[in-house]
């Protein structure tokens, strides 16, 4: 059995009054259980120049094979560029833009098809050509069958 | 302008190899390098229903100067501790005429898409873009017994 976990600490020493510590930690288990997930994608880095929205990991199918399973999604804007970010999207609804340096986490359902994971470089970072990181570690995904 | 910094590591023996991941950022303002400079403070919140419950609407309450041009970042974390307790969390109007786990639907405010589920100890940051009422941050427990939500949003 795999054991994987993940850590967050945020701080500040000026947002408020008072210094701002905040500090989680956990073990990242197949749904339900205690038992630690087996799967990754690996970690990719992709250089991307086109402002296309893209698929980063294989397209759900109508029944996902880690669909109601656990997943854990990382993806990281590596532009050095303030102004260049990305958009991240599941299916048709944008959940939020990465800019230069920022990074998500976040489970991931695969509750039905379309609920895939995107992203599309802005204009700028398009132009500019884009490095982005990313993985996903999982109880099941649905690889494509191959086509020839 | 205030400095919030957030650092994740992530360790992993699932593969032979190892995995590790550490990486930090410093939250800024929406294309700039001027820190985030607003918090909604952390909100805990006790649920006894398995009831969707929004967390935060867009354009109301304390989140409502943030915007689809402002940059938000949101962190939430499931504090109980059964580990086949869970909450599902999405984006998405809650109630009303909302249609769930409605991926295939083009742009409308009416979409509701569940993201994914925090079990015990979990917790996740993300980006949040307050666009329209398709950007409502819901959460909804698997059990009607208490549970425990944790959140907070950095904002601009």
């Amino acid at each position: 059995m795999a054991t994987t976990t993940a850590s967050l600490t945020i701080t500040s020493n000026d947002l408020v009054g008072d210094a701002l510590s905040l500090a989680s930690s956990t073990q990242l288990n197949k749904a339900g259980t205690t038992i630690g997930l087996d799967q990754t994608t690996g970690m990719a880095r992709v250089y991307l120049t086109a402002t296309t929205q893209l698929d980063i990991f294989p397209v759900l199918p109508a029944t996902p094979a880690g669909q109601n399973l656990q997943s854990w999604v990382y993806i990281c804007n590596k532009s050095l560029d303030e102004t260049e970010f990305i958009t991240v999207s599941i299916g048709a609804t944008t959940i939020g833009l990465l800019y230069a340096g920022d990074f998500m986490w976040m489970p991931w359902s695969q509750i039905a098809a379309k609920a895939d994971i995107e992203i599309a470089p802005s204009t700028g970072a398009a132009a500019a050509g884009i490095h982005v990181d990313y993985t996903c570690m999982h109880q099941g995904i649905t690889y494509p069958t191959s086509g020839d | 302008m205030a400095t919030i910094n957030a650092t994740i590591g992530i360790s992993s023996d699932i593969t032979g190899y190892g995995t590790t991941i550490n990486n930090s950022m410093t939250m800024t303002k929406a294309g700039t390098i001027a820190g985030l400079d607003q918090a909604t403070g952390l909100v805990r919140k006790t649920l006894t229903s398995t009831n969707e419950v929004d967390l935060l609407v867009v354009g109301a309450g304390v989140v409502a100067d943030v915007t689809a041009t402002k940059a938000a970042k949101l962190y939430i974390k499931n504090v109980n501790t059964d580990s086949s307790e869970f909450f599902t969390v999405g984006l998405g109007k809650s109630s009303g005429t909302a249609t769930k786990q409605a991926f295939a639907v083009t742009a409308d405010a009416n979409r509701c898409v569940e993201l994914g589920r925090l079990y015990s100890g979990d917790f996740l940051i993300i980006p949040w873009v307050a666009a329209s009422d398709e950007h409502d941050v819901f959460v909804k427990p698997s059990v009607a017994t208490t549970m425990v939500v944790e959140y907070q949003v950095f904002y601009e």
